[in-house]
């Protein structure tokens, strides 16, 4: 029985492995071709060469670090926007009646059926028409919009499963609506806010066409279209190129690294949602 | 007045039950008044979401029927953009693009994906399971826009890892320009991230099959049914759930797919990659095709709405003969 169970935890293993191998190649080969310069590239193709040219990451960062500040400040701002908006309109419709509660909640959960690319176009006429545009709100304010949705959804799960009875001692006590949402409730949303939190950052993050169409001033250009930008502009130094590229993947990667679960929790999020473009 | 959402009403007992006067029903307007706090705290949400997400997409609906000019006159031109989208050979080759795609999306895009979590499940150290999860997932953690550069490097046909990789082994007549020709671009723009298991249907999976209850196993060991037959006949039909879940959120997604090929071959060449939601941005954005645009993305939300609502359904229903 055990050598059985041996065998084949080895056999998975061996296939995982494989898999593990085939899907990490490329980053590893990223990662090993941002010290080299082009005839280390060139020559040692397959294998690490030494000496490592750390420069690379000087020159990679100088030119991405404006991009990666304007889609840390986009993100940020749009985050703050979700989870106040999200947080105050979740907790009236979990803890409140009130006439119209239901139909003002569909109308916001309704918008999940809405592909974000078919008002991509609508959209941006509405950004250009308030003057918005190669301005840092023409993200924002989008981004906003776009996340206050499945926030309020999955934050109106949450504070539904906060037990009544915290509620009602606080109202024996004499709280108010205000106080039950800042002193009780936000204290207990730890989890989902990280959720959310990491939710919009991936997003943010991840999002192209509409940084692409609304920032065309490059001192305002976030990190994706920045990337691809940058590409165009070193297309044959190979190892600022991709060391470019892991710069840019610094602040996912360490927030997978510390905080996996809310992660796996944030793209599981992201399935209850519309917004999971390949 | 406010009141707190309770799922019982309590009752009061220091009033005897005689005296209890049936609670008078307030009338809609005063209930309406009383909850004035209430919404007022959702009003800036209300509007932000009328504003960027409502007033936008009806304001699209509404312009797919125009020859839309943003700031001059639009004139009303019924269902021609429909029409003109019939004989356009570039949208409907780009329809049976994402055709393709999303069938290869749901077969093989799929079966790593199950294989890999059954795969994980069946090692009996935790630890093991952790690490290689972890391990599975890591490239979501990169930016998208990253893996798609990396690979379009991958295929590059002069320095790319796989031409590279191919003239290593000897089998130099098989590079490709794997981008470039167009009777193949598309099909290594579907084999982009293979093994594909970094992805959602690897966590759904995932999560499914750790559901499943123990006893099931149990009693399939008893009866000596295989690893092979027992994916097949166990696992498959208990994940329908998960499948259909999974086939909602394809749909959505590939009719939205076009990053990949915007940053990679930007729809060529000779429109091999074209797909309809890169046509409809190139449409707007490029040549000023505003109407034809929002008519291209209306059929994309009438479509997805469509086979959304098809799948779900169809789940409705099992669930109701179950």
């Amino acid at each position: 029985m055990k050598a059985r169970r041996w065998r084949r935890d080895l056999l998975a293993g061996s296939i995982l492995s494989v898999l593990v191998v085939v899907s990490l190649f490329p980053y590893l080969f990223m990662l090993i071709g941002s010290l080299k310069d082009n005839t280390q590239f060139y020559h040692s193709y397959w294998s690490l060469a030494l000496p490592f040219h750390w420069e690379n990451y000087v020159l990679a960062w100088n030119s991405i670090k404006g991009y990666m500040l304007n889609s840390l400040i986009a993100a940020g701002a749009s985050l703050l926007g979700v989870l106040l908006l999200g947080s105050i309109s979740a907790f009236v419709f979990a803890r409140y009646r009130f006439p119209g509660r239901e139909f003002l909640f569909t109308l916001i959960v309704c918008l999940l059926m809405v592909p974000s690319i078919s008002s991509l176009v609508p959209l941006f006429i509405l950004i250009r028409t308030l003057g918005l545009v190669n301005t840092r709100f023409a993200l924002i304010l989008p981004y906003v919009a776009g996340g206050i949705v499945l926030a309020t959804f999955l934050m109106r799960t949450f504070f539904q499963q906060i037990p009544d009875e915290l509620f009602e001692a606080a109202h024996i006590d004499g709280a108010s609506g205000v106080q039950m949402y800042w002193r009780i409730t936000l204290p207990l949303s730890g989890p989902i806010i990280g959720t959310i939190a990491l939710l919009t950052l991936i997003n943010i993050w991840n999002d192209y066409f509409w940084p692409l169409v609304t920032i065309t001033d490059d001192s305002l250009r976030t990190v994706t279209t920045g990337l691809a930008f940058l590409q165009g502009q070193y297309i044959t130094l190979w190892g600022p190129l991709f060391a470019g590229y892991v710069v840019a993947s610094i602040p996912l990667l360490v927030i997978f690294s510390l905080a996996s679960r809310y992660f796996i929790a944030g793209l599981g999020g992201a399935v209850g949602g519309a917004d999971m473009v390949k | 007045m406010e009141t707190l959402y309770r799922a019982v009403e309590q009752p009061r007992p220091e009033t005897s039950p005689s005296l209890v006067r049936p609670r008078r029903r307030r009338s809609f307007l005063s209930r309406l008044l009383a909850s004035w706090k209430l919404y007022l705290a959702l009003l800036p949400t209300l509007l932000i979401l009328g504003l960027l997400s409502y007033y936008p997409a009806i304001n699209g609906l509404y312009h797919s029927f125009f020859l839309w000019q943003p700031g001059y006159d639009s004139p009303f031109t019924g269902l021609e953009n429909f029409k003109a989208m019939l004989s356009d050979s570039v949208f409907l080759q780009s329809f049976g693009n994402i055709v393709q795609f999303f069938l290869f999306g749901i077969t093989l895009a799929w079966l790593l994906p199950l294989l890999a979590a059954e795969l994980v499940l069946t090692l009996s150290s935790k630890r093991w399971q952790f690490l290689f999860r972890t391990l599975l997932i890591l490239p979501l953690a990169f930016p998208l826009v990253v893996v798609y550069e990396l690979w379009g490097f991958i295929y590059d046909p002069q320095v790319g890892l796989l031409n590279s990789f191919l003239h290593a082994l000897g089998l130099g007549a098989l590079a490709q320009n794997w981008l470039g020709n167009p009777s193949i671009a598309l099909y290594s723009l579907m084999l982009l991230g293979i093994p594909w298991i970094a992805s959602t249907p690897f966590l759904i999976f995932l999560a499914g099959l750790q559901s499943i209850p123990k006893e099931i196993y149990d009693a399939a060991a008893i009866d000596g049914v295989g690893w092979l037959r027992r994916i097949i006949f166990i696992d498959v039909p208990l994940l329908l759930g998960q499948f259909r879940l999974l086939l909602v959120l394809a749909i959505i997604s590939f009719i939205q797919l076009a990053v990949p090929m915007a940053l990679l071959t930007n729809g060529g060449p000779a429109y091999a990659t074209m797909t309809p939601a890169l046509y409809m941005i190139n449409t707007a954005f490029f040549d000023g095709n505003w109407g034809y645009a929002a008519a291209i993305s209306t059929v994309l939300f009438v479509i997805t709405l469509a086979f959304s609502f098809i799948v779900l359904r169809v789940q409705r229903r099992q669930a109701a003969a179950v």
